[in-house]
């Protein structure tokens, strides 16, 4: 199994090697770039958005019904609520849910092109089909999720702005001066650090993933199976060694 | 020409390819033939590079192409025009530009140039007027055309054909073997065929290799193929009821 292990990521950095070589043509990589940047940041837009304002609302509810304590003040529930949301969920929880969105798309579109010969074709012409395209996924995805984790923190706050508008469970004012109570920017840029790194991860594990599938159409769900799997544990890994590095 | 030579080929254990040696020449319809399992596959992925040899040589007039490092095979991959068993168009993009996607990596031509060319070469296979439908709108006779528009997009010297008529019925089957075999003579080209379909081979084998358990046993053309004293290639060709009945008239 260890013998397998080292196998796979010996096999994994060759890859790599691969993606990263100059395109052949810029003009068909930027394309290339923008296509992927539409079909895999900007669909996910309305999914992000969507559980980061859920997210944001259930934290304000959580927090304010495990602060009963008078001595407390009321617009801590607002600090903690962005805390919570800039440190860990819009970087870690979001990540989590594109390697199940973002993986499964990149490993089972690739791994049909593989089973169907489109990616032997590609390198039958002479294209370096690793190249042409892997790294407009991994570069796009790479490079915008830090928006993603931006959108998600907007989000999330004004998810937990609409409940306590809606429900009073804490006066807004206080909830505005929690939000704005201690804050830090290098949170943020930690959080875009994280995500980016994470979301490396994900498109480069589930192109590898989908590149070599083999063994037809089940093969292409388990090498999609295996990527988001690998993906999720290797991102709660390196949130512990990014977080330990960063902010520690 | 392309020459293979001594070609041996295992996965594992399993000895597919064993000591091949065979020439294909320019301006012939060269044809593998054999039953499923055979090797056919191996051997033609073996000689445009996609699977290394484990011994032997394949050049390509002159040119061993197992030594080549991965840039120069790049570069000489431009010259080799491949047409899929699943004819492997791309989902994600339309006919017309599965056909000019070569062309916006290998040429410096003008879009409009790109277009005239792809629409000429989609005119050559007779399947004009699909230029904006997209691989999955097409049937399996009109995306085997396309493959074929496609890999003699850049005019090409070599085209290897893997199993072009499988899932067509036999009346495109026909068709696409004619179109093949007017395309070798027209550009000239080097074309190896690999197929189990005795009709094309006696429609369209100029020169024929019988491939049985990873052993080039018999080669000749579609004339003398009935001639033949190998027992496992007069099974082959006894399958097929028309080239059985042939046969028996022949050895009457």
């Amino acid at each position: 199994m260890l013998r397998k292990f080292f196998i796979e990521t010996g096999r994994y950095f060759l890859f790599l090697g691969m993606v990263f070589k100059k395109p052949e043509k810029w003009r068909i990589f930027w394309k290339q770039f923008i296509l992927e940047a539409d079909k895999l940041i900007v669909s996910s837009v309305v999914l992000v958005s969507v559980i980061s304002v859920f997210i944001g609302g259930v934290l304000v509810i959580q927090t304010a019904s495990n602060m009963n304590n008078p001595f407390l003040d009321r617009m801590l529930v607002g600090y903690m609520v962005r805390e919570s949301l800039i440190l860990e969920f819009c970087s870690t929880m979001v990540a989590l849910i594109l390697a199940g969105k973002v993986g499964s798309n990149i490993a089972s579109e690739l791994g049909s092109m593989r089973i169907t010969d489109q990616i032997d074709a590609i390198e039958m012409m002479g294209v370096n089909s690793a190249s042409f395209l892997v790294l407009p996924k991994v570069l796009s995805v790479t490079l915008l999720s830090p928006l993603l984790v931006l959108l998600s923190f907007c989000l999330g706050l004004f998810g937990g702005w609409v409940v306590v508008a809606v429900t009073s469970i804490i006066p807004v004012a206080k909830y505005f001066t929690g939000l704005k109570y201690f804050f830090s920017e290098f949170y943020v840029f930690y959080s875009c650090v994280k995500m980016s790194i994470f979301c490396f991860m994900i498109a480069s594990i589930a192109a590898y993933k989908g590149y070599y599938a083999h063994g037809g159409a089940l093969g292409v769900g388990r090498s999609s199976t295996k990527s988001i799997v690998v993906s999720c544990i290797l991102i709660l890994m390196f949130d512990l060694i990014i977080t330990q590095l960063m902010l520690y | 020409m392309i020459k293979i030579e001594h070609l041996d080929k295992s996965f594992g254990d399993l000895h597919v390819l064993n000591d091949i040696s065979i020439e294909y020449r320019q301006g012939l319809c060269n044809m593998i033939i054999g039953a499923s399992g055979s090797g056919k596959t191996v051997l033609l992925k073996t000689i445009i590079g996609l699977l290394k040899p484990d011994g032997g040589t394949v050049t390509f007039n002159g040119q061993n192409i197992s030594e080549l490092p991965y840039e120069e095979m790049k570069r000489f991959r431009q010259h080799i025009g491949v047409l899929f068993q699943n004819s492997a168009l791309f989902d994600f993009a339309t006919v017309i530009e599965n056909v000019m996607f070569p062309m916006d990596f290998f040429t410096d031509w003008s879009r409009k140039e790109k277009i005239r060319r792809a629409e000429y070469c989609l005119e050559r296979v007779n399947v004009q007027g699909n230029e904006k439908k997209y691989p999955g709108e097409l049937s399996g006779g009109m995306q085997k055309r396309v493959g074929i528009a496609r890999a003699i997009a850049l005019n090409p010297k070599y085209l290897i054909c893997d199993e072009p008529n499988s899932g067509l019925d036999p009346e495109t089957s026909i068709l696409i073997d004619r179109l093949i075999y007017g395309l070798t003579k027209e550009f000239g080209m080097t074309t190896i065929i690999n197929t189990h379909d005795m009709n094309s081979i006696l429609e369209i084998g100029d020169n024929i290799g019988f491939l049985h358990q990873g052993r080039m046993l018999w080669q000749g053309d579609r004339k003398t193929i009935f001639d033949t004293d190998c027992e496992e290639l007069r099974t082959f060709v006894c399958a097929n009821s028309l080239a059985r009945n042939i046969m028996e008239r022949k050895h009457l």
